[in-house]
């Protein structure tokens, strides 16, 4: 039984995205449920890696494990397909926040017995694992250093999953495959130019260089990645990992090579709403066979097939009017009534689709009603919502749960949510708020949030352009990265303060923060001060002005080994303009602020002076606020005074 | 009581575990060839059988009912699976209907008894008792030996059919082509393969046919109806002989079969026993692959994101381009099919 053991295939599913690209849908339940073409994205992994000779699956959930483990012994007790062949656990931890926790996490629980194949629950695929996995065997017995074997699908310059997603470029050992360069870059990047160092064109005899290439986030790994990851606490996410192993090939004995799939093996990740649709529509136009909609979740035809990839469930029930253009999907037991036109949508169960009703590019889930002459253009709508008459709903609208929207609503790239939600995260930019629903325009994503666009193929994202009340920063919307370490600097002063360590140590903490995001020097003194007015502590606490004082005074060294220079100091002065507007806490204390640092002799006054002045030219919000005010002439009468008194 | 009006009878868990087994194995490729997928469904039933509880007619037929339908419905294109599990509900039949009039007549079958048949099924399927395990064995045996012999027996006629000198045109690749032209390769003809959906694979079967000493050109699908003047014969084999006479076969077969009925090339169609479906309607049969052979993934581009591809697997061709099947028991018209799939199965076994 042991012997059998070690050959079987091991997979890990990785079942968050750490990211709120399909927020607010996936705000209350797992990624892995999100209906891709009328059947959750769990399934799509889970049927491919069962075909794909894969004999035993982790799901590592971070969140909403008990929901994925109830959807998984529902399947297995439905007789799924892939229950049959396959070894399915679930691991849960509540305190992993990105991929490199998940890797350390099954570092030390210890159940990688050897190669194994590492994915996210966003891949969408047909290839069949077992074969690559041999593949990545083979190199691994030329090179005792392989690390992973990373899989791209190749795919037009232009296509929705290169231009939706962030590009890539690699440059590969034409023989042996071998990675040599990785380059991710941002959406939309207008870099023209790469550089490519010397030696690399040097040591190799052929280079391959890619530029269009579809991250398809399925790699095969050697045994030695959970360890690597253990080692190198600064890999957060796979890029991470690779850009570390590229970087350090020589100090971690790893290398990395990669593997594009032939024209038949289909893969792609789910990562943002463009990419939902191309997947979608990849799915509808049978590029996954296999796995096709008529195979089905559990291996039961329920749909009958027309024409133009038109699929409809064998219970659904279409009016003699209704006309279906193509790519279209309905769901068990909807119903579609006279007049309607439907092309490019995904209808899910249950719905009821009213007269005259447009649907175009729209992906609608179970339960919904739609009542007659709606208009649905591009647009998502999730379960249980109902559409009254005469709604127009358009450019990318998404609408969370059990929504109910009024009669001849006109909704452009809005985003709903139900109140029954929790609130929190409202940004009260509601123009037209009705008690049934909140409208909330949205800007929150960061830099890579995609939406709905006003037509499959547009490149234009309709979020781009939408204003938002965050658009009055200087650098706003902040990059993930930045983010991340704000919150790790956050951290560590909140330890510190509350276990009273030593500064050194906390400065050395902060520095190595830094260099695993790579954040810049200036960005690094600005973090630093936003997090010690961040500190959790501020918010519980009804005397702030105290407790800053408290902070500043403890943290002096902190504070002394950072802001030296003019330079750092603006840094300083521009992190309390931004946390003044962004913390509630410090609301009208501004001036109180500053005063405490140029007490505490961190800030000088001529810096002060100048700050006052770029604050006014900028018409920042908190120019005219009166603290700030009263400190400016309090500083111009001390200066005045100490001048008089020389 | 008939067994098309009994309850719908669900399976035992343990089954639908082996039924799914057995589907993921095609779906995965792990069994291939519908000589194979027959085989492994006789043994999926074969344990079907043995394992039932109450081994009486009615239980059985109900059991191999189940198995039957749900390996369709998750198969819909594996006919021969399906037609597997309707011979061995004809055997379940026979059985039944031997053991209850064995005190009337001794085995075999005689004309009165013919007549009569449908009826007497009828009337004893529900009271029988016995436990049929015993006797189906022997049946189940039969089955499978047939199943195991009937590519070597097609191919024993090869030499009836193919004759020196002639120059045959095939389409495609498959096993029993390969085999039906292999074992005629004494007779010094000609063979042109027609390049099939999966291009390599017929490139590798004319590999195979020239090392075995058959002289081969290989055309492109393209030019099939320029050659086709010259042609004697076409054999090809095919995915499913339907009951009218038609046949269900590689995607690009139609092209083939209508260039040869216009130049009156006869066609030979190679089809076992066990390919012979009563399915009249293939409406509902446009399977499709994915379309990768049509237009690459990677040529697909934003100008073509309006466009639709589509790479169907099967191509339908009707009774009347068909000459001749040849079935493991000899030739036969296409207008003879019907009747011989009543010979094989029971009237009310078509539908599951």
């Amino acid at each position: 039984m042991e012997i059998d053991k070690d050959n079987v295939v091991q997979a890990v599913v990785i079942m968050d995205t750490f990211n709120s690209h399909f927020s607010p849908i996936c705000d209350n339940k797992p990624m892995g449920l999100l209906p891709v073409a009328g059947v959750p994205l769990i399934n799509y992994i889970l049927e491919s890696l069962s075909n794909g000779g894969v004999g035993e699956v982790i799901l590592f959930c971070c969140k909403y494990g008990q929901k994925i483990k109830d959807y998984i012994r529902k399947c297995i007790e439905d007789k799924a397909v892939w229950s049959v062949s396959m070894e399915v656990q679930v691991m849960m931890s509540d305190t992993c926040q990105t991929m490199g926790d998940v890797m350390r996490e099954i570092d030390a629980a210890g159940i990688i017995r050897g190669n194994f194949i590492l994915t996210g629950v966003n891949s969408v695929t047909n290839i069949n694992f077992a074969s690559l996995l041999e593949q990545h065997k083979q190199i691994c017995k030329k090179d005792k250093g392989a690390a992973m074997t990373l899989v791209y699908k190749k795919v037009a310059w232009e296509h929705p999953l290169i231009s939706a997603d962030k590009p890539i470029f690699l440059a590969a050992d034409a023989n042996t495959n071998k990675v040599l360069m990785h380059q991710k870059y941002k959406q939309k990047s207008t870099v023209k130019s790469i550089s490519l160092p010397l030696e690399i064109v040097l040591n190799h005899s052929e280079v391959k260089l890619h530029h269009n290439l579809a991250d398809a986030s399925i790699a095969l790994c050697s045994p030695s990645v959970p360890p690597l990851f253990s080692d190198n606490f600064d890999f957060q996410t796979r890029d991470d990992f690779i850009h570390g192993i590229l970087i350090n090939e020589e100090i971690l004995a790893s290398s990395l090579y990669y593997t594009l799939l032939k024209g038949h093996q289909y893969a792609a990740t789910v990562t943002n709403w463009k990419t939902y649709q191309t997947v979608c529509r990849d799915v509808l136009h049978n590029w996954t066979y296999p796995i096709t909609i008529e195979a089905g979740l559990y291996n039961q035809n329920n749909y009958i097939t027309m024409r133009n990839h038109i699929f409809r469930a064998k219970s659904s029930t279409l009016s003699r009017s209704c006309s279906l253009e193509e790519d279209v999907l309905i769901g068990a037991q909807t119903q579609i009534n006279d007049n309607t036109i439907i092309s490019k949508s995904m209808i899910g169960k249950n719905c009821v689709i009213g007269n005259n009703v447009t649907i175009k590019g729209s992906h609608i889930m179970n339960n919904v009603v739609i009542k007659d002459n709606c208009t649905v253009v591009h647009s998502f709508i999730d379960d249980n919502c109902i559409i009254e008459e005469k709604c127009v709903i358009e450019n990318g609208t998404i609408i969370a749960s059990n929504v109910v929207v009024e009669a001849g609503s006109q909704l452009k790239g809005n985003i709903l949510e139900s109140t029954e939600v929790e609130k929190e995260k409202t940004l009260m930019k509601s123009t037209s708020e009705s008690t049934e629903w909140e409208n909330e325009s949205s800007g929150s994503g960061g830099d890579d949030f995609i939406g709905f666009e006003k037509t499959w193929s547009d490149s234009e994202s309709c979020y781009s352009s939408e204003g938002s009340d965050e658009s009055s920063l200087p650098d706003s919307p902040v990059p993930e990265d930045t983010n991340i370490f704000l919150q790790e600097v956050i951290d560590s002063l909140a330890r510190g303060y509350e276990e009273k360590l030593k500064n050194d140590y906390l400065i050395l903490e902060i520095n190595s923060s830094r260099y695993a995001y790579n954040i810049q020097l200036h960005e690094v003194n600005f973090f630093v001060v936003r997090a010690l007015l961040s500190i959790p502590v501020l918010a519980e606490n009804k005397n702030i002005v105290n407790t800053v004082k408290d902070i500043l005074k403890y943290f002096r060294p902190v504070l002394a080994n950072y802001i030296k220079t003019k330079s750092s100091i603006m840094d300083c002065l521009r992190a309390v303009e931004d946390s003044c507007i962004k913390c509630e806490w410090l609301d009208g204390k501004a001036g109180q602020i500053l005063h405490l640092l140029y007490e505490a002799d961190v800030v000088d006054e001529d810096s002060l002076l100048e700050w006052y002045k770029d604050l006014q030219e900028n018409e920042s919000p908190i120019a005219d606020q009166q603290s700030l005010i009263k400190f400016f002439d309090w500083l111009e009468e001390a200066s005045e005074e100490s001048d008089e008194s020389e | 009581m008939s067994l098309t009006e009994g309850p719908v009878k669900e399976l035992d868990d343990k089954f639908v575990d082996l039924i799914g087994k057995f589907v993921s194995d095609i779906k995965t490729g792990k069994l291939k060839g519908s000589n194979n997928v027959a085989l492994a469904m006789v043994t999926l039933l074969e344990t079907i059988i043995s394992d039932s509880q109450n081994a009486t007619a009615y239980e059985l037929c109900g059991a191999v009912r189940a198995a039957g339908r749900r390996v369709m419905s998750a198969l819909p294109h594996e006919l021969v699976a399906a037609n597997v599990a309707r011979r061995m509900l004809r055997a379940i039949r026979d059985e039944n209907r031997a053991h209850a009039n064995q005190s009337v007549e001794a085995s075999g079958e005689s004309l009165q008894r013919l007549v009569l048949a449908a009826s007497a099924r009828r009337a004893t399927l529900g009271s029988a008792q016995q436990d049929l395990r015993e006797p189906l064995r022997d049946q189940i045996a039969e089955l499978r030996g047939e199943l195991e012999s009937s590519i070597s027996s097609i191919c024993g006629q090869a030499k009836e059919h193919v004759n020196g000198d002639e120059l045959i045109l095939t389409y495609g690749s498959s096993a029993i082509a390969e085999r039906f032209l292999r074992a005629a390769a004494h007779r010094k003809y000609k063979l042109i393969v027609a390049e099939g959906a999966e291009q390599s694979e017929s490139h590798a079967m004319a590999n195979r046919l020239s090392a075995a000493g058959v002289p081969v050109t290989v055309i492109s699908s393209a030019s099939i109806y320029a050659v086709m003047s010259r042609v004697n014969k076409v054999v090809i084999s095919v995915k499913a002989a339907m009951g009218g006479g038609a046949v269900l076969a590689e995607a690009g077969l139609h092209a083939v079969t209508q260039a040869a009925r216009h130049y009156c090339v006869p066609v030979l169609a190679l089809a076992p026993l066990y390919k012979l479906s009563p399915v009249h309607d293939v409406s509902h049969f446009n399977a499709y692959a994915a379309p990768h052979t049509a237009l690459p993934y990677d040529r697909h581009e934003l100008a073509t994101d309006n466009m639709h591809v589509y790479a169907p697997m099967y191509d339908f061709a009707p009774p009347d381009h068909i000459t001749l099947f040849i079935t493991n028991l000899g030739g036969s018209s296409p207008s003879y099919m019907y009747r011989m799939l009543s010979e094989l199965y029971d009237l009310n076994d078509y539908v599951f």
